[in-house]
């Protein structure tokens, strides 16, 4: 009797130790299995600071994926808004005019043709992003652009000859500080910014711009460059206005004191004071495709 | 009077380690029952594995692309046969949401910041059981699988039908079905040019190999 006693209590504590021991198999069925485990982390974000390649006039460090194309239509009506309803607030025009076209040769650079009517500048650059950082506190970026601009329609100088090429290079960088405005400064060196003077010169620049984003889809911009005074470019350029952007589109609408569109065009300054009736209506309208 | 009670003792010593070897083993069976009968499959991240989304819209047809699917599928038992048993399956698949590629870098922006959010919610993920397999052509498998589908940080129980077919010692599946944005709280962009459909169609195809011998 004692025996059995024993017996059972042995045979429930086998019982016992193998239901301990193999519980887990049993309920792995109904959980996950041991042996799965996920083999890498999920891939990271990638850094944003700027949405757009370009501000109002001044390049970001933004670029473009590798195999993107941007093309690009932008106008800066001539007339202030000052000239009023016979003038359409400047929109009867004459206007300048650009088109371009870029395209990303790497997820980190791109080239941009574009061409605006204001003397016919014709202008090739590269950009290419150096550098971010930031991803998990604040984002920043940096990046060079270098270009050379052909004038078509450049002035006769006193010997008949003209001077048509100019040269630049730009370094923007960017930081997003907390989670919608972003701020860049963009110091630029520009080879021959008067096209009429007897001997090219060098010139330098700082831009400064800035892009609060109000929501997914809009952001309201400003910028400022800060250029050598000289005849015909006395004023710093300032530009501010609002952007929509979609999954493919930039629209910016902006007032701004500068007519030129073209970057060895507008780095060199403006002939206009930033005084309200100076203003000027513009626009950039650039649309994303992979061909 | 002593000498019985030793000799008892030893029986019952022998007896009881007897009974524990007993049930251990029987323990053992069960659970080594178990695992013969179900074989565990892993995705196999070194095949050419493909989750597709398809927006039509109107005006535009928008596809996003990523090739990165993980997750595992537990048979109950070695391979998949028609009318292969489903008690105890398990189906479990994750798609890295961040990984998703619509051919424009700012639409892909759009699309992880503003709509699917991956950095709070970075996989959707199918978690289900097998409900049915049934040869659907020859050599192929219509496998049934109903669970909760994970997306935007939000669950809606769904059926998904996978065609299933054997590849090298595992399975090629391709599983394809409709889900509506707004059953998972992902707001249709409303701005002109935003051309997204409410239906988007997701193409699943993986492939699977055996979980490596634990």
């Amino acid at each position: 009797m004692m025996l059995k006693v024993k017996e059972i209590l042995m045979l429930r504590r086998g019982l016992l130790i193998t239901a301990v021991l193999f519980a887990p198999l049993g309920a792995q069925g109904q959980d996950r299995p041991v042996q799965w485990q996920r083999t890498s982390d999920a891939t990271e974000i990638p850094i944003t600071v700027f949405h757009s390649p370009q501000s109002a006039n001044l390049p970001t460090a933004e670029t473009m994926l590798k195999g993107e194309w941007q093309f690009e239509i932008s106008h800066r009506f001539i007339p202030p808004f000052k000239n009023g309803p016979d003038a359409l607030w400047g929109l009867d025009g004459p206007i300048n005019n650009r088109l371009g076209i870029a395209y990303a040769v790497h997820d980190r650079g791109m080239v941009t043709l574009q061409r605006t009517n204001l003397n016919d500048n014709l202008d090739l650059n590269a950009k290419v992003r150096l550098f971010e950082a930031g991803r998990k506190s604040t984002p920043v970026m940096v990046a060079v652009v270098g270009g050379v601009a052909w004038n078509g329609d450049a002035p006769s100088l006193l010997d008949g000859s003209t001077r048509p090429w100019q040269y630049y290079g730009q370094l923007t960088a960017n930081v997003m500080l907390g989670e919608r405005f972003a701020l860049g400064v963009v110091p630029s060196f520009l080879r021959n910014p008067l096209l009429n003077t007897a001997q090219a010169q060098n010139t330098y620049s700082v831009g400064i711009m800035g892009q609060l984003y109000l929501s997914p889809h809009v952001s309201v911009l400003g910028e400022w460059n800060i250029s050598e005074e000289r005849v015909g470019q006395e004023y710093d350029a300032g530009t501010f206005g609002i952007e929509l952007e979609t999954g493919g589109h930039f629209f910016k609408i902006m007032a701004s004191n500068s007519v030129r569109l073209n970057p060895a065009q507008f780095m060199a300054g403006t002939p206009f004071s930033f005084d309200p009736g100076e203003w000027r209506l513009s626009f950039n309208i650039t649309r994303l495709l992979q061909l | 009077m002593t000498q019985p009670n030793v000799s008892r003792r030893v029986v019952s010593v022998r007896s009881g380690t007897g009974i524990r070897v007993f049930s251990l083993a029987c323990g053992l069976l069960v659970s080594m029952s178990m695992d013969a009968t179900s074989q565990e499959f892993h995705v196999d991240r070194d095949a050419e594995n493909s989750v597709r989304f398809i927006s039509q819209a109107p005006v535009e047809e928008v596809v996003g692309h990523t090739d990165r699917i993980d997750g595992y599928v537990l048979l109950n038992g070695e391979r998949l046969e028609e009318g292969s048993p489903t008690e105890g399956t398990q189906l479990y698949l994750e798609v890295d949401l961040a990984s998703l590629d619509t051919g424009l870098g700012l639409r892909n922006r759009h699309m992880r910041n503003n709509y699917l959010e991956v950095e709070e919610f970075p996989y959707a993920t199918f978690d289900a059981t097998i409900q049915g397999v049934e040869v659907a052509t020859a050599g192929v498998f219509g496998v049934t699988a109903r669970g909760l589908l994970s997306i935007h940080g939000v669950e809606h129980q769904r059926d998904v039908l996978c065609d299933v077919s054997a590849r090298q010692d595992g399975y090629r599946a391709r599983c394809t079905f409709t889900v509506l944005l707004s059953d998972f709280d992902i707001e249709i962009p409303k701005l002109m040019f935003l051309k997204l459909a409410e239906d988007i169609l997701l193409e699943l195809d993986f492939a699977v190999r055996p979980a490596p011998d634990r």
